[in-house]
């Protein structure tokens, strides 16, 4: 088997995996008929679509397996800072004293699911909303803006949740 | 004890989903433009479910079902913020300028010139 072969088994048997995993905690009972409907179901779903949920250009087990308690305290963070920007959002509801701009910067993470799972805690966290993601540059609307450089924006907007992704992922 | 102790931690979880739904209803009719409606809406909207989620995970009876609501809670923090940031998109690629205060506007130049 050459190496293309291996990594598509590799892929193959993760999706299959995460399948499984998710049906045992979905449907909570070991009765036989169940556990093997579950297992039938999940190997042909996983090999219809192991191409979608593990692109084939990963480079590498490392790009996309995040480090589980690294990933536990980056929700955490992740939930903080929604509290403290809701509560922003709602003061800035009633006074209406607001700054929306569009802002450019790029990201230092290497991994696409970092980068996608960056731009998706960036449109949860501090009143922004990410418009677009090409390769390493991020379009971002910034409901509080005080800046228009780039850096110190992405500096903001960003803030620790690319350095703490950086630990997730590699 | 422990049971009066769950039910009012849930029952502040769940008066804080009411607050921040009503304030994130307000911001979608009170902001002029596309993208600050959906800055108020998505945002105070994820976190008014996401407090009902921390609610129902406080007052959870068994492992089995807080594991379920853990994994729900994991699959709507994915989802929100991509709906949020399809609708954006669309309103960011179809040329519609963002609004500015009237004491920050500029004339003769739009963010879109920098890209």
């Amino acid at each position: 088997m050459d190496a293309k072969k291996i990594w598509h088994l590799i892929r193959f048997l993760i999706t299959a995996v995460a399948m499984y995993a998710v049906w045992l905690l979905f449907s909570a009972s070991f009765q036989p008929y169940s556990l093997i409907a579950g297992l039938i179901g999940s190997l042909l779903i996983s090999a219809l679509t192991y191409q979608e949920f593990i692109a084939e250009h990963e480079a590498s087990l490392g790009s996309f397996m995040p480090r589980p308690i690294q990933l536990i305290v980056f929700l955490f963070i992740l939930m903080f800072y929604l509290y403290q920007s809701s509560i922003k959002m709602l003061g800035a509801v009633f006074h209406g004293r607001v700054n929306p701009r569009i802002v450019h910067f790029r990201t230092r993470l290497r991994s696409d699911l970092a980068r996608m799972v960056l731009s998706n805690s960036i449109t949860l966290t501090p009143g922004t909303i990410t418009l677009d993601l090409n390769d390493d540059h991020l379009t971002v609307h910034w409901f509080f803006c005080n800046t228009s450089h780039a850096k110190v924006a992405g500096e903001a907007v960003k803030g620790r949740m690319e350095q703490h992704l950086k630990r997730v992922w590699l | 004890m422990i049971e009066i102790g769950r039910n009012i931690f849930a029952l502040i979880a769940f008066g804080s989903a009411v607050i921040f739904g009503i304030g994130g209803i307000i911001g979608l009719f009170r902001f002029p433009d596309a993208y600050s409606r959906l800055q108020a809406g998505a945002l105070c909207g994820t976190t008014a479910v996401i407090s009902i989620f921390i609610g129902s995970l406080i007052l959870a009876p068994t492992w089995a079902i807080a594991a379920r609501i853990i994994l729900l809670l994991f699959f709507f923090l994915v989802s929100s913020p991509t709906g949020a940031h399809i609708v954006a998109r669309f309103a960011w690629n179809s040329d519609i300028q963002p609004w500015r205060p009237a004491d920050q506007r500029r004339t003769g130049s739009d963010d879109r010139s920098k890209e």
